[in-house]
């Protein structure tokens, strides 16, 4: 028989470091049910749950890691857990106070991110280098909109065409829009939710800092986790400044008359709801609009559309860490986009650029279906 | 010693008058600080009782009814609304700081909120310090 | 006026205040007080020795004023009103300093509790200083009762009152009495047949002499107050004459117009007249005009041409009835909570995904299938999960628990294993079997081979991974005990829907001035001790409009209540609240502010003298006019200005 000792140190750790909520829980196993891991393979999120709140976590575990702070449990949860303030609590636990292993992708990105402020290691002074043919300027106090592309589209080459298809845009409708200078960083949503309190902490005070000393007052947004953090977290800390993700932003210029989209494109689109777009943020209907205002596009659906969508496994820190074959959502998804007969997965965030692309490849399926950004689909039908 | 404000409650005696019973019935713990005076509804409450008790030497005054919609009268509370938003545009002229005055509801099963209600207003009153306006300004006020 | 001579007495109540309160100081203090004849102390005030000390006082000393420190007013200030009443006190001369519930028991600091203590009691003092001798009035009660649902609570109150030679207005909104308990096959824990036990109650209702039954009818206004309620009724047009008509029938067997019907929840279909189903009571079919041919095209009359009385009455109209009443008692019941909105069960997206009611209706003998348990297709399902907990016990829906469904979900098991060969899963969170004989009864299931899985059921689906699970409904989800995810593929889902407040219980909460508890049942006056009155004097409630509950406890509760008004009707008065407001007509500029702000209509403009008038058998004192006058016109009794301003005084000391 195993005597259970409640470790109610590294409980105490957990209720310290937010895990508060946990206490609700009643163990009914909904989370583990919906919980996208299961598809793929057993992660009893219930039980890390009951383990919490004795105190008895195996901090040493991959458990600890394997989030990926879709929402999807949390959003029906019976009694409001916030499992995923839980998830991070437990990382904030290992990063900072060294009781377990972070897994060594993971403790690279943060290196990299706490040192030259991406998670890529890319030098700082390079960061607007995507914009160099573009004739963007740089944002000056009295400049309408910042434009902040996130670290991805700004330094990985293949993912780059979603800040220029933005930038293409505006310049396109004569948008009073700006960059803020390379001593911008990133916006540390992903490294807060793998437990890097510290560095978020001075990512974020770095950018609010900068912002608000250049007078920023509205921000667009192409990346919906750099839109949670700005719109939900940075608030606290003192940066209060309008937020908008593109595809508001291009929906409403499409309202009003501004941006108008002549150009067919005769694709069967799939439109694939990013997590901290959608569940985190309430945004299902401005992608979908602006979709059906491209002509000769056909909008199909996946199987889990919306509050129900399926992630594509970046989020929480999960874009660094390796995720064996087999494992990947963004596999599933392709598959299931595949099956409909869909010529385009559609996305709106970077993360999910990355990570339905790399499974595309490795799936040998470029010549089948391809994934675009809906700004880069907006750039083409202009 | 820490300043201990002196703060007057005008409970009505449906709900809010209940659940500050129940706070007690259960034993939560609150700050002391506040005084109840029973009213038979929070629509009672003239605007007269509290400048009258900010002359007789209170440091704040609390004002709890039944949640909006669930007065015992029906609709005594949203008159009281009504008052009280009245009075409080009135206070800085009668040199009385708007955080002193607060109207807000407690429903008779709501010990909890009482608590924190009464805990928060008696900080907030702490932190501004006594209450010190002599009668002769407040005739200028 | 006689000097004021005040007697204070401050209660221990045994260790609950003196622990914390200095007693002995807070009585010396006391007698620094103006116009304090005597102070004293006592372990237990409520006690007999506590209030003869108060009655010797008032005889010994000439006391005209008393002020007892203890618990709260809701509590105990009756019995001491009646302690100096029987010493020859008006009993509003009186005044309760509440340093329990308000200070010894919220600190643990001794000096300020001492200190607030001594401020209660000066306050109480101050104020009780002004106190006026109140009179006590009291209005006959109306010994007629008025009812308003027709459903098991609604019932049995009814015959309770009514067996006492009481008259009692049943109103039911639907065509007939009975509720969601005729639905039924059977009954848990004991499985007696539904309509076997209900129907006899029901035909007694129909044809108690003292019992006016209005079906199809809704209540539409109340006012007035405890033992003389006026009620408006509506008696919505049946377009049959109630005199006329004998019940045979031949009317919906010939009418050739169909609707789905309401009593069936839509597994089948009724005629355009219908009685809802065959031991209907009354047994008197009523024409819905949405359906029927002639309110919809002006052709047909079918039925008319084949009713031998003439009971066909297509002019027949709304009628409005006006009832006096005593007392109120609601017996309003609940929703079946709809559980389209949780998607992932798939409820009107599969075929075989039933909620509860539904699957009462399957299971009941003259129900749609005649009580064979089958697929749509007609097939005998194989197997069937129950799902618990649909909308209960979730923050997202209800927070609360609805006591019933973990014992229908086990009535269901029995059912389909008595009736069919299939498999039964019972998917639960926990099983709650609190009631006398449930335990048993879960324990007897357990015997006939259900399959209990613990863990609540992320989604029915029908996209099948394997052969097995072709054609099936898969439930998936967490089996907590085995910590694995499971999928069990199944022909039938039946979802433990909740049990909800009635989509308009805001409105007859209104209608009734009584509250409604956050869950939206409407609220008792006292969750243990009082749990059948409202904070409306007159007002009862009794059944599952209070809270989710089952039968045997809507029949106490029903029973509790008809008992209160009984105990109201047997006494045959009321006392009107005597701490009323009155305006004085000198001051009085008639600016009628005060007339349309008072909650009762109590205040009434008189044109020839120019003033307002209070009528005070209306009056329920809440001040709110008095507060409003701009002349201070009007005075609160027992919380005049002066009163009001000395309590102040009192706890600023
Ligand atoms: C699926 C299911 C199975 C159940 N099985 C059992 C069981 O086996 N055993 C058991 O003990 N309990 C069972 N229950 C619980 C049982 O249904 C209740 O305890 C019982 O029906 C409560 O009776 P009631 O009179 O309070 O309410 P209801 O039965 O809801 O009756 C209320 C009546 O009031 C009428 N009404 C509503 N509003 C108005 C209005 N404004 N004006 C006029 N009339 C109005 C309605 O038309 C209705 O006739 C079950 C519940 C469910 C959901
Ligand atoms: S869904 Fe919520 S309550 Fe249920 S086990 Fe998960 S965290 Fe606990
Ligand atoms: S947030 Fe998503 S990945 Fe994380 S536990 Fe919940 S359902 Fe699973
Ligand atoms: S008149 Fe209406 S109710 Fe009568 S038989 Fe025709 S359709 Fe039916
Ligand atoms: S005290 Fe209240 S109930 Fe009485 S007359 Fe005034 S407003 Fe009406
Ligand atoms: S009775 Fe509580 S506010 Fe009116």
């Amino acid at each position: 028989m195993e005597v259970l000792s409640p470790y109610k140190e590294a409980t105490d750790v957990i209720l310290e470091a937010g895990g508060e909520p946990l206490k609700l829980c009643y163990q009914c196993g909904l989370c583990t049910g919906i919980c996208p891991w299961n598809l793929v393979r057993s992660f009893l999120v219930r039980r890390i749950m009951h383990e919490a709140q004795l105190g008895a976590i195996d901090f040493g575990g991959e458990d600890v890691w394997t989030c990926v702070t879709c929402r999807a449990c949390v959003q029906r949860c019976p009694r409001g857990v916030e499992i995923i303030n839980v998830m991070r609590a437990m990382r904030r636990a290992v990063a900072s106070l060294g009781i377990g292993v972070v897994p060594d992708a993971l403790r690279i990105s943060a290196k990299n991110i706490a040192g030259v402020g991406n998670p890529l290691g890319e030098e700082a002074e390079k960061r607007n280098d995507w914009a160099k043919d573009l004739k963007v300027k740089n944002f000056a106090s009295g400049t309408e909109i910042l434009y902040f592309p996130c670290c991805v589209p700004s330094y990985d080459p293949d993912v780059k065409t979603v800040a220029r298809s933005t930038a293409t845009i505006f310049n396109k409708l004569k948008i009073d829009y700006g960059l803020i200078g390379t001593e911008a960083k990133c916006c540390g949503e992903a490294i807060r939710k793998a437990g890097y309190e510290d560095t978020f902490q001075s990512l974020a005070q770095n950018n609010i800092n900068l912002f608000t000393s250049n007078g920023v007052k509205t921000v667009v947004v192409s990346s919906p986790h750099c839109y949670h953090t700005f719109k939900n977290e940075y608030p606290e800390l003192g940066g209060k400044f309008e937020v908008i993700h593109i595809t508001q932003y291009l929906a409403s210029l499409i309202e009003q008359g501004k941006l108008k989209l002549s150009k067919e494109i005769n694709k069967k689109v799939i439109y694939s709801d990013p997590c901290y777009l959608g569940r985190h943020n309430d945004v299902y209907d401005e992608p979908r609009e602006i979709l059906q205002s491209i002509p000769g596009l056909e909008l199909i659906e996946f199987p889990d559309a919306r509050e129900n969508g399926l992630c594509c496994g970046g989020g929480g820190g999960r874009i660094w860490m390796d995720t064996p074959k087999g494992e990947r959502f963004s596999d599933i998804r392709v598959e299931q986009a595949v099956e409909k007969g869909a010529d385009i997965i559609a996305v709106a965030c970077p993360y999910c650029v990355l990570n339905y692309r790399d499974s595309v490849l490795s799936m040998g399926k470029a010549e089948t279906i391809q994934v675009k950004d809906i700004s880069e689909l907006v750039a083409e039908a202009i | 010693m820490s300043f201990e404000p002196k703060i007057v409650g005008f409970l009505c005696n449906w709900c809010s008058y209940r659940g500050a019973d129940l706070a007690g019935t259960a034993r939560m713990k609150c700050a002391p600080n506040v005084r109840i005076i029973r009213v038979m509804c929070s629509g009672r409450v003239e605007p007269a009782f509290i400048v009258k008790a900010f002359q007789l030497g209170a440091d704040g005054v609390l004002v709890l009814g039944c949640h909006p919609g669930d007065c015992h009268y029906a609709e005594g509370n949203y008159k009281t609304i009504r008052r009280m938003s009245l009075l409080q545009k009135m206070l800085p002229q009668l040199g009385i700081e708007t955080d002193r005055v607060r109207l807000d509801w407690v429903s008779a099963s709501e010990g909890d909120r009482f608590v924190s209600i009464v805990d928060d207003m008696t900080e907030k009153v702490r932190a501004l310090g006594p209450f010190t306006k002599n009668s002769d300004e407040e005739k200028h006020g | 006026m006689e000097e004021v001579k005040i007697g204070i007495y401050v209660c221990h109540c045994g260790l609950n205040i003196a622990d914390i309160v200095d007693v002995e100081e807070v009585t010396k203090y006391a007698t620094t007080l103006p116009a304090v004849v005597v102070s004293r102390n006592y372990k237990f005030m409520c006690s007999d020795p506590g209030q003869n000390m108060i009655k010797e006082d008032i005889k010994e000393l000439g006391l005209n004023r008393v002020v007892v420190a203890s618990c709260s007013p809701l509590m105990h200030e009756p019995t001491f009103r009646r302690t100096i009443q029987e010493a020859g006190v008006n009993p509003y001369l009186f005044e309760m300093a509440n340093i329990r519930e308000h200070c010894s028991w919220i600190t643990e600091d001794h000096k300020a509790a001492t200190e607030k203590a001594k401020a209660l009691v000066s306050a109480a003092v101050r104020r009780v200083y002004y106190h006026q001798p109140l009179e006590i009035k009291e209005v006959p009660v109306n010994p007629n009762t008025l009812i308003i649902g027709g459903g098991i609570a609604g019932i049995q109150a009814a015959l309770e009152i009514a067996d006492s030679e009481h008259k009692v207005y049943l109103v039911e909104r639907d065509p007939s009495i009975g509720g969601h308990m005729i639905q039924f096959d059977k009954t848990f824990p004991t499985l007696d047949c539904s309509a076997c036990i209900l129907t006899p109650k029901m035909t007694s209702v129909g044809m108690h002499p003292y019992i006016e039954l209005m079906t199809y009818s809704e209540v539409e206004e109340i006012s007035g107050f405890v033992g003389s309620f006026k009620a408006r009724i509506r008696k919505k047009a049946r377009y049959v004459d109630e005199d006329k008509c004998n019940g045979c029938g031949v009317c919906v067997t010939k009418c050739p117009w169909k609707a789905n019907s309401e009593f069936d929840l839509g597994l089948s279909e009724r005629k355009a007249i219908y009685t809802p189903f065959a031991q209907a009571v009354p047994n008197i079919p009523v024409i819905d005009t949405e359906h029927c041919a002639y309110f919809l095209k002006e052709k047909c009359r079918a039925c008319e041409k084949f009713c031998e009385l003439g009971a066909i009455d297509f002019e027949q109209v709304d009628q409005i009835v006006e009832v006096e009443v005593g007392n109120i008692i609601v017996t309003t019941g609940y929703d079946s909570f709809d559980p389209t909105p949780i998607t992932q069960y798939g409820y009107g997206k599969f075929d075989n995904v039933y909620t509860g009611l539904e699957f009462e209706r399957i299971c009941n003998a003259v129900g749609p299938t005649s009580g064979k348990i089958v697929l749509k297709d007609g097939s005998e399902p194989k197997s069937v999960a129950i799902l618990h907990c649909v909308g209960s016990r979730d923050e997202n829906y209800h927070e609360y628990c609805s006591r019933v469904c973990c014992m229908y979900a086990l009535k269901y098991s029995h059912l389909i294993k008595e009736r069919t060969d299939a498999e039964v899963y019972q998917m639960y969170i926990d099983m709650r079997c609190f009631g006398k004989g449930y335990e048993e009864f879960y324990k007897r299931l357990s015997e006939e081979g259900v399959n209990f899985i613990r863990g609540k059921v992320a989604e029915v689906t029908d996209r099948a991974i394997n052969e097995d699970e072709q054609g099936k409904l898969i439930v998936c989800g967490e089996d907590t005990l085995l910590c694995k995810t499971i999928r069990v593929p199944v022909d039938m889902v039946i979802l433990a829907t909740a049990l909800e407040p009635r989509s308009d219980a805001a409105e007859v909460a209104k209608l009734l001035t009584i509250t409604q508890s956050a869950d939206g049942f409407f609220l008792e006056r006292h969750p243990k001790l009082d749990p059948v009155a409202t904070m409306t004097d007159g007002v009862f409630i009794a059944g599952c409009c209070q809270g989710p509950k089952d039968i045997p406890d809507a029949v106490a509760q029903a029973s509790a209540a008809a008992t209160r008004v009984l105990a109201l009707i047997s006494k045959g008065r009321v006392e009107l609240e005597a701490a009323t407001a009155v305006i004085d007509e000198e001051k009085c500029s008639g600016c009628r502010i005060c007339n349309l702000l008072c909650p009762y209509s109590a205040i009434s403009f008189i044109e020839d003298e120019k003033v307002s008038r209070i009528n005070e058998a209306l009056c329920k004192g809440c001040g709110t006019c008095v507060a409003a006058c701009p002349s201070a016109a009007i005075t609160h009794r027992q919380f005049t200005m002066e009163e009001i301003t000395a309590e102040i005084e009192g706890v600023l000391v």
